[in-house]
């Protein structure tokens, strides 16, 4: 596509493009490829019991492990 | 798929003249997206093997760029520790084996991007929350942090090797970063960042120079041995290292967020995994080229433990000469510069999806303030830092690449459940064997920090197992 079919930016919208640019866009991206589209959010997973323990499980293995690096660090220093 | 949207949809005045439905806004990031599909498009309409050829060429990108970008400062230094320790045995097999474990992983990526359009944070934070997605920007962002510092110490090392001054080899690469940014284009970004990758391979021919003796690498790959001074504590952290060298967060962010930036469909998900697979073909290479390079110290007994990243390419200039030495220190500088423009676009990405600001390399700088900002200010922060004086560089490298392979396990599970979520992914779930390899290595990750956390804790335990 010519350069010239990227639309010029008004000054009250900057950021959008001229009509005939946004169908061909729109013809040739998915839906869901348009930045407008990170206006809609996925709706929140409800999480098992299970995978809630998962999480935490290993969000304590890396806060104790963290320890165990920041152990070792100190001991080569001294 | 399912279309599980809560909001709705952005709608600009204009109405389609096709449908007369409001039509969504379309930005110049959408139109510059457009014109790469379009190439797609029309390279998918020609046959024969030349068009395959050019709808690779297209579509390749994103895997090369986290594969080679992930063998950055930190990593070289890890794997020319390795050669230098361990000369040629077990560690090139390993290596290997590491690089298959990042492939299984980041195939994962480019199919979560694919298909949802999204990058990894935007969707940790939409379907677990922002208590979970805090922790996770936390994990992502003080490891690409702590990364970013370690990749200009490697710059400044590998520039050093010349005589170059630390403050014109940090200020260089700011500047490289700041010229591939200020094209603001996706494309054009990523061509440049793959020239400059592609640099990479300069270990190979230092790895030539050593003039290795290829029965032994034959005699390494099939038996993984020798193992010099067996199993012991100094092996440990070596061994999670080189895991660190080659999986880390940063990677899972910046693949799918580049999968989605440069506008992959499902149907470009089988050239997502060429690639991936190319990418990890091109990085395990000059990974083990680099232990190959560096294994003339082990074999002259000449001592590594305390070499900082310029005086490897110093201390191997009695075996490998001089240029085989310059190579050296230039496939260090270059490690980092490359890995410096991909973990700081994985951190751009990260926060535009988390704060819901523009996020595109698509992006001109006045719609993309926070974007580039977040991206230039946190590399030349890292930066600033590595020229303080007197800053223990090596136990700094060694360091983040086993904090990188300890938050592996959390970020993989995030990235496992995503990629299963038929809520997101309709049909296009990950694969039954893909998900057996995830679990495996999720395994493999926790037992190498369990491995690690006791040989810090009970070193004696080695000792007693037959290792020293």
């Amino acid at each position: 596509m010519a350069e010239g079919n990227r639309a010029s930016t008004t000054e009250t919208d900057a950021n959008r493009v001229g009509t005939e640019s946004s169908e061909w866009v729109m013809q040739s991206l998915e839906e869901g490829q348009l930045s407008s589209a990170r206006a809609k959010h996925y709706p929140r997973r409800q999480l098992k019991r299970s995978e809630t323990l998962l999480f935490w499980g290993l969000r304590i293995y890396l806060l104790f492990m963290l320890g165990v690096v920041v152990y070792q660090v100190w001991t080569r220093t001294q | 798929m399912a279309k599980p949207v809560t909001e709705a949809q952005t709608a600009s005045p204009e109405r389609s003249s096709l449908t007369g439905v409001p039509a969504p806004t379309v930005t110049h990031e959408d139109v510059d997206r457009a014109r790469d599909r379009n190439r797609v498009s029309l390279a998918r309409t020609q046959k024969g093997s030349l068009a395959n050829l050019r709808l690779l060429w297209l579509l390749v990108g994103p895997g090369i760029l986290v594969m080679l970008g992930e063998n950055d400062g930190p990593s070289m230094l890890s794997y020319a520790a390795t050669g230098a320790r361990y000369g040629i045995g077990f560690f090139i097999p390993f290596i290997i084996l590491t690089f298959l474990m990042a492939l299984v992983v980041q195939e994962m990526t480019v199919r979560l991007g694919a298909v949802t359009h999204r990058g990894h944070a935007e969707l940790i934070f939409d379907r677990f929350g922002p208590f979970w997605g805090r922790f996770s920007m936390i994990d992502l962002m003080i490891g690409n942090f702590l990364t970013l510092i370690t990749e200009f110490i490697a710059i400044r090392a590998g520039l050093g090797f010349f005589g170059i001054p630390a403050w014109a080899a940090v200020l260089s690469t700011l500047v490289v970063l700041y010229v591939a940014l200020m094209t603001h284009r996706y494309w054009t970004w990523e061509r440049i960042t793959l020239a400059a990758a592609m640099c990479n391979l300069i270990f190979v021919p230092a790895a030539l120079l050593a003039h290795p003796k290829w029965g032994s690498i034959g005699h390494a790959l099939v038996y993984w041995s020798p193992l010099p001074g067996g199993v012991n504590k100094d092996m440990i952290l070596i061994l999670l290292a080189d895991i660190g060298a080659t999986v880390t967060p940063w990677m899972l962010f910046f693949q799918q967020s580049a999968t989605a930036d440069k506008g992959l469909t499902a149907r470009d998900i089988r050239f997502g995994l060429t690639d991936t697979f190319l990418g990890a073909l091109l990085a395990a290479t000059a990974a083990v080229a680099t232990v190959i390079a560096t294994a003339p110290l082990f074999l002259h007994h000449v001592s590594a433990a305390n070499l900082e990243a310029g005086q490897f390419a110093e201390a191997l200039e009695p075996f490998i000469g001089h240029w085989g030495a310059a190579l050296f220190a230039l496939g260090i500088f270059e490690a980092g510069m490359v890995a410096c423009i991909t973990i700081s676009t994985s951190s751009a990405y990260a926060f535009g999806e988390v704060s819901r600001t523009p996020h595109s390399l698509n992006l001109p700088m006045s719609q993309g303030k926070a974007f580039y900002a977040v991206l230039l200010l946190e590399a030349a922060a890292a930066s600033g830092l590595v020229l303080i004086p007197g800053l223990p560089l090596v136990s700094v490298v060694l360091v983040v690449n086993v904090i990188a392979v300890l938050a592996m396990p959390p970020a993989l599970i995030f990235l496992y459940m995503l990629v299963n979520d038929r809520e997101i992914m309709g049909d296009l779930t990950s694969p039954r064997w893909a998900n057996a390899l995830a679990t495996i290595v999720v395994l493999l990750l926790v037992a190498a920090g369990i491995l690690y956390g006791v040989s810090v804790i009970a070193p004696n335990l080695f000792a007693r197992v037959g290792g020293n």
